[in-house]
């Protein structure tokens, strides 16, 4: 073992307990992100810091999480990284001080990440992660998510985002093909590679699944692929067109869009297919279900009333009334999955007039109250939320391309995902 | 046989991609003899499991090879074929009287070529969201489609497909490219 065991004995003065709970934001908490240290000088374990560094800051300010500037570091004297000179660390006005070393051994990287409470003078959290070398952002990706539990927040470092992009489609016809990335939009991966139309990602709940819509065999069908084993089942076979397909919270079941009884309305069936039903009926188009965070309500979008609107409904069609009265196109319902947030985020033509764009809104579902997200930005659409509710993802046209956007729920912070090349809509935040 | 064989490979395929995917789980090195009993034990998450593409697709579209005499089988550019488009306007569904007259053109040629199926794909200009492109793009194919009924074409010869925005015939961003891409095309096969 590379490790002298030494090496992890903690300080033996300080021993209460951790404290129960840390709030960030309003009390003013800031953590202190000092460099990784290599525990070798080789240029592998150097590179790996340096990686690790950036992106566990990354992660950690994409959730809000407030910084000692790093250039207050460079007063301080060396850290000692098992035993740190609290004094220092509350001399810069750090509340939280993390260290992180790592080393690379033959391929393998092993990272050690650390939290201590300068206020506390203890140290609250000690994880060692170990794997293979090749992608030492997954490592901070993990610990990020560690430290963001220590301030009660469900990270997202670790999530994916699915979406639809033309970027192999070399020749006509010209086919959609799903990938994931990243929620940073590093690591791209292609999911579907047959040519034809995939369309509207889905994750399931567990991470492993996609539902989607594929035009591979002919018409547009729901087919859910199993994206750890390159599986892909056709669950809509000879049941009409449908589209648009999204787990239920449990992921046990699936609403989707069809057009089977002759009319596109709202079906559920079980996630494997069976006991399709249908649960609207109205002379409009029905279309783009999103389930509540409890999986007792669903909404979607109909064209009943003239323009497309968003409706509410019970799980089994019951009750349905519209929500959204303001602007006469709102599409794409993403619910909050958050129970903390009760809203709903959409599609919106606000503005009137001049060329036909789209802006991202939410509604508050207590009291109705629209905000929008997106402004001045060409179009965006087809917004999904962060799994914890903090963000959102939709895609937005910029000159002549489509691309993944993510922006935090008040649409301040908005940023353009560098997911890669060709046209990328139609997003998906998964678990 | 060529059925047979092609599952097989499927099979082959899966189990590779089976294998290439599967990871050894990291270790989790912690050891909580050194660490205060206080502390949480410590608990690497492993590594996230690398997703594997799908096998190969064995394309289902429309495989049969056309023997008729004066129409080809689905032209994948979407821009062929006998039955030329018929166009709406932004946003409709209705047909005007130019696409009637057309319409009324393609029922006859139906009437002359008895065993000639047609999918009707209904298309969207790029403006609007995906959903509801597909609703629209639905209900123009249906149209279509009940026109060409009432017109005596057996609904069992015509199949409707929407497709959306999502194959514009051209990709451009003007009102030109959105007039062309507003349509329903039809895909003759038998």
């Amino acid at each position: 073992m590379a490790f002298a065991a030494t090496a992890w004995a903690w300080p033996r003065t300080q021993q209460q307990p951790p404290p129960k709970e840390i709030i960030i934001g309003g009390g003013g908490q800031r953590f202190a992100v000092p460099d990784c240290i290599p525990r070798a000088g080789d240029e592998a374990s150097r590179e790996a810091c340096r990686t690790l560094t950036q992106v566990l800051r990354a992660d950690l300010r994409f959730e809000n999480i407030q910084f000692v500037p790093e250039s207050l570091f460079t007063a301080l004297p060396p850290l000692n990284p098992d035993n740190p000179n609290y004094e220092d660390w509350r001399s810069v006005g750090a509340n939280f001080l993390v260290v992180t070393r790592a080393q690379v051994t033959g391929g393998e990287l092993a990272i050690e990440t650390r939290v201590f409470t300068v206020d506390g003078r203890q140290g609250i959290m000690s994880k060692r992660y170990s794997g293979r070398a090749d992608n030492p952002r997954s490592f901070a990706h993990q610990a990020a998510d560690d430290i963001m539990t220590l301030v009660q927040l469900r990270g997202v470092a670790r999530t994916k985002i699915a979406f639809t992009s033309d970027r192999d489609a070399t020749k006509p016809p010209r086919g959609k093909e799903l990938y994931i990335v990243d929620y940073d939009g590093f690591n791209a991966k292609r999911i579907t590679v047959n040519n034809s139309l995939n369309i509207l990602p889905a994750w399931s709940p567990d991470g492993r699944s996609l539902a989607y819509t594929s035009y591979r065999q002919g018409g547009p069908a729901i087919f859910v692929a199993r994206i750890y084993e390159g599986r892909s089942d056709n669950i809509t076979k000879g049941d009409g067109q449908a589209f648009a397909p999204t787990f239920s919270p449990d992921g046990k079941r699936l609403a989707y869009a069809s057009n089977k009884s002759g009319n596109m309305e709202i079906w559920i069936a079980n996630a494997d297919g069976t006991g399709a039903h249908r649960i609207t009926s109205s002379q409009g188009s029905d279309t783009a279900p999103t389930w509540s965070p409890t999986g007792q309500e669903i909404a979607f979008t109909s064209d009943r009333a003239g323009s497309p609107q968003i409706y509410l409904m019970d799980s089994e069609g019951l009750n349905v009334r519209r929500l959204t009265t303001v602007g006469n196109w709102n599409d794409a319902p993403a619910w909050n999955p958050s129970k903390e947030y009760s809203e709903i985020a959409y599609t919106s033509r606000l503005e009137v007039g001049g060329p036909v764009t789209f802006d991202i809104a939410v509604i508050d579902l207590a009291t109705r109250q629209v905000r929008q997200v997106t402004s001045g930005r060409g179009s965006c659409e087809y917004p999904s939320w962060a799994p914890n509710g903090r963000h959102l993802v939709f895609s937005c046209k910029r000159g002549n391309t489509w691309q993944i956007t993510v922006s935090d729920r008040e649409g301040r912070a908005i940023d353009t995902l560098s997911a890669g090349a060709g046209n990328n809509v139609q997003p998906d935040w998964g678990p | 046989m060529k059925r047979h064989t092609t599952a097989v490979v499927l099979v082959a395929l899966v189990l590779l991609a089976g294998c290439g995917g599967k990871k050894r789980p990291p270790a989790v090195l912690s050891d909580p003899s050194q660490r205060p009993s206080s502390y949480p034990a410590a608990t690497a998450t492993p590594e996230p499991e690398q997703p594997v593409a799908e096998g190969p697709d064995i394309a289902a579209v429309n495989s049969g090879n056309p023997t008729g005499e004066d129409f080809s089988v689905n032209d994948p550019s979407g821009e062929g074929g006998p039955l030329e488009d018929i166009h709406f306007d932004y946003d409709r569904a209705e047909l005007s009287d130019e696409a009637r007259a057309t319409l009324e053109k393609h029922g006859l040629w139906l009437q002359n070529h008895r065993t000639a199926k047609v999918t009707v794909e209904g298309h969207c200009d790029e403006r609007g969201t995906v959903d509801y492109n597909l609703a629209l793009g639905d209900k123009r194919a249906r149209t279509v489609r009940e026109y060409l009924v009432s017109l005596g074409v057996a609904g069992d010869r015509l199949h409707t497909v929407s497709l959306g925005k999502e194959r514009p015939l051209d990709p451009s961003s003007n009102e030109q490219a959105f007039a062309k891409n507003r349509r329903a095309h039809f895909v003759v096969s038998r």
